[in-house]
């Protein structure tokens, strides 16, 4: 169960929507703070589109759609991608693994695996299973969990900034 | 009535023998005793030393005032001075009529100042004048000593 | 003391004062200006700086809403003792975190403003854009300070200029008390020495020379005025020294003159006095024993023997009358004068009753103008008329209708006094001789006369002042004019 920040309260929208408005920004501010590897050189003009993937059953409703339209990251756009099977998904730069495929998200990661995808999921243990970036709950407030380990296997850098606000990860060692 | 003497204080004896016969010749009959200087009259008045004076004084007394040894001027100032002949008449009979004679003159007591006139008829009326007025008109002081 | 009084070293020093003073008041302001304005500038492009490093810092805290990561990147703050508050707000005007952790309220404000950095109330409030890329605005950073650095540095910088001022302002004062001896020692030398010179009256005295400025010109030419002036004096005294000499070589002179005019009148009183004792008596003796000859020897003369005696007698009373009027001219000589004012008409009337009562046989008209008044010795004057008088009357002899005036008439606003006769007159060739001792011009046997008269009676108006001429024609009378 999630709970709600004071400040979240006051604007007087239900608990869980406010949960995954919050969410959608975080998910939008990622773009900021990480970098993805330079992708092979495209003469396409306009450059080819940020896309943030949903794997499973949305749990953003608008907000995500909201959030990131109109917004662009340098000449790129923000585009949304809705997935329900592993094999849907495309280039994406961040994959969400919604809870819906908790059950599937080592098969999630290694189909991922080596690809700069950044995968953010809120599930339980989600960076501990060698997913990148975990939505928890601390103290009623959203907390970023990351695994640096399989950022740096993603080949994705994550500025200092983000991990000076979330908590960092490594994947345990087998 | 006695008439007194003349004490006539002349040195030019020209002027002397002229004076007398003047009074003379008008019946001036009155002795007239003749002092040739001022030392003489004095003598005459007062005595020389050793000699009694003359007893009487002159009536009057007609003084020329230029003369040898002591000057008229001084001889009136002794007869002025002296207490016998205080009240002396004396007329000053002389040839200046010098505003500084008649001025000393009345100032050391003369009686009377006549100038000599150099017409001597003119003279002769003075001196006539003069006797007559001196020894009969005058009524003269009194004699200090006399009764 | 009002200031037109002071002294000129004290002005020209308070001049010198009130001018660097001026002068360094202005600069310190403009210094204490400059610092705050530079100072303000400074800290507001601190701020700015500080806020942007905090605002880059905290984009992350703002992008993820973590409040705590905020709140210690805020809490950074308190080691500026400076900074008073601080607020990250999000992208929607909330506020995640504030510094400090409880801020009073009116510390922060509720909803950030538009961006920038203003001075506003006494503090120094910022609100910048955070930002993560290029145009991501995540929301706004808050600071305020405070400004006690610009009061402090204001009152630093008023301190420095207040010390620096001070500084230079004794500085000055040194330089000027220094060096306005530089003007005002000229002016005061000259001035001392002006009054020295006036008191003293000491022109030797010179004017110390500083320099060849217009103050060394002043010095030259005052010096050069006192030079003038002691030459002027030098000169002055010479003259009156040598004046002195000759007053008193003069005076010496005079009082020679008149010793030998004292001794020659003494000798002339002498000689007038023995003329009048001694000359007269060998002309009695003269006459007087003529007459005798001619009363007492009658008989024994014939007619030219009395005839001739009777001569004799004439020249000797003609001689004493000669005698007499010569003393009378000496005599007018010789008398001190008494000035005094004269009722010439008065006098002229009694002189003519006189010579009426002498002789009455003799009718003779005398017209005698009244008021007639002059300054005078009046029995000078008194001769004088006599003198002119008798003239008349004596010369009229021999007119039917004689007739003798006497008149004044003014002439150039010169009173002249006349007497006319219509007498004898004279010939004007002879009028110079008229008042010459013994000049007579008829005989004795027209009319007596010893010719002193005339000169008497122009040595007594010569005496007052005055002139006197006359006018004649023979047979038609004369006329004498005299000024007093």
């Amino acid at each position: 169960m999630a709970l709600m920040s004071s400040l979240l309260l006051v604007q007087g929208e239900s608990p869980r929507t406010s949960e995954y408005q919050l969410k959608a920004v975080f998910l939008f501010n990622f773009v900021q703070f990480v970098d993805w590897p330079p992708s092979a050189p495209q003469d396409s003009q306009p450059p080819p589109p940020l896309l943030i993937g949903i794997l499973g059953d949305d749990p953003f409703g608008t907000f995500l759609d909201e959030t990131v339209r109109g917004e662009r990251l340098g000449a790129r756009s923000i585009q949304v991608r809705r997935y329900r099977r592993i094999a849907d998904i495309e280039a994406c730069n961040i994959l969400f693994i919604s809870r819906s495929e908790s059950e599937r998200v080592p098969e999630i990661l290694s189909a991922v695996k080596n690809r700069p995808v950044l995968t953010v999921s809120d599930g339980d243990e989600f960076a501990s299973q060698g997913g990148i970036i975990q939505f928890f709950t601390d103290k009623n407030r959203i907390r970023i969990r990351i695994n640096l380990d399989a950022a740096e296997a993603a080949n994705l850098t994550i500025s200092s900034k983000l991990l000076r606000v979330a908590e960092v990860v490594r994947t345990p060692k087998r | 009535m006695n008439p007194g003497k003349i004490l006539l204080v002349e040195d030019n004896p020209d002027d002397v023998t002229l004076t007398m016969r003047a009074l003379k010749s008008h019946n001036i009959t009155n002795d007239v005793v003749v002092a040739q200087d001022g030392v003489q009259a004095l003598d005459y008045l007062f005595g020389k030393q050793g000699r009694s004076p003359a007893d009487d004084l002159p009536a009057v007394v007609l003084l020329d005032l230029k003369l040898p040894k002591l000057n008229g001027m001084e001889v009136l100032q002794r007869i002025r001075s002296e207490e016998r002949t205080k009240l002396l008449p004396v007329v000053i009979l002389t040839s200046s009529d010098e505003e500084r004679d008649v001025i000393d003159g009345y100032s050391l007591g003369a009686n009377s100042y006549v100038r000599k006139p150099v017409d001597f008829v003119e003279f002769t009326k003075a001196a006539q004048q003069l006797g007559l007025y001196w020894l009969l008109m005058n009524r003269a002081p009194p004699s200090p000593r006399g009764p | 003391m009002a200031i037109r009084d002071w002294p000129i070293k004290r002005k020209l020093t308070a001049i010198l004062l009130l001018i660097s003073g001026l002068v360094l008041l202005l600069t310190s302001a403009a210094f204490v200006t400059y610092e705050v304005v530079t100072f303000r500038q400074t800290i507001r492009s601190q701020l700015a700086t500080r806020s942007r490093i905090l605002a880059a810092n905290s984009t992350a805290a703002l992008a993820f809403a973590n409040e705590a990561d905020a709140r210690e990147i805020l809490g950074a703050l308190k080691y500026d003792p400076h900074m008073v508050a601080a607020a990250l707000y999000d992208r929607n005007g909330r506020i995640l975190a504030t510094y400090p952790a409880a801020p009073s309220a009116d510390l922060i404000p509720a909803a950030p403003q538009p961006d920038g950095y203003r001075f506003e109330g006494g503090r120094l409030v910022g609100f910048t854009p955070v930002a993560q890329g290029e145009n991501q605005r995540l929301g706004t950073l808050y600071i305020a300070s405070d400004t006690k650095a610009v009061s402090d540095a204001l009152r630093l910088s008023g301190v420095i200029a207040i010390v620096v001022l001070a500084i230079a302002m004794l500085a000055a004062y040194a330089l000027a008390a220094a060096l306005q001896g530089r003007i005002s020692a000229p002016i005061l030398a000259l001035a001392e020495t002006a009054t020295a010179a006036s008191t003293r009256q000491d022109y030797s005295l010179r004017a110390p020379k500083f320099g060849e400025d217009e103050l060394g010109a002043l010095t030259d030419s005052f010096n050069q005025m006192l030079g003038r002036i002691e030459e002027q004096k030098q000169e002055l005294q010479q003259h009156a020294t040598r004046l002195e000499q000759r007053v008193a070589e003069r005076t010496k002179e005079l009082e020679r003159r008149a010793l030998e005019l004292q001794a020659a009148n003494s000798e002339l009183d002498a000689f007038a006095y023995s003329v009048s004792h001694d000359l007269r008596a060998p002309l009695r003796s003269i006459d007087g024993f003529s007459q005798v000859l001619l009363e007492d020897y009658a008989a024994q003369l014939d007619q030219a023997g009395r005839d001739s005696l009777q001569r004799v007698r004439a020249a000797s009373q003609r001689m004493a009358t000669l005698i007499d009027d010569l003393l009378k001219l000496a005599r007018v000589t010789r008398t001190e004068m008494r000035t005094e004012r004269v009722d010439l008409s008065g006098m002229a009337r009694e002189i003519v009753l006189d010579i009426q009562r002498t002789s009455p046989d003799r009718q003779v008209e005398f017209a005698i103008a009244p008021g007639l008044e002059a300054q005078g010795d009046s029995r000078l004057l008194r001769v004088v008329l006599d003198n002119l008088l008798r003239n008349g009357w004596k010369y009229t002899g021999k007119q039917p209708q004689p007739r003798v005036e006497f008149t004044a008439v003014d002439e150039n606003g010169d009173r002249v006094f006349v007497v006319k006769d219509n007498g004898a007159g004279f010939d004007m060739k002879y009028a110079d001789k008229l008042f010459g001792v013994f000049q007579r011009l008829h005989s004795s046997a027209e009319f007596e006369g010893t010719g002193v008269g005339l000169a008497t009676v122009r040595r007594i108006i010569n005496r007052h002042g005055g002139r006197i001429w006359a006018e004649g024609i023979v047979d038609q009378g004369a006329t004498f004019y005299f000024t007093l």
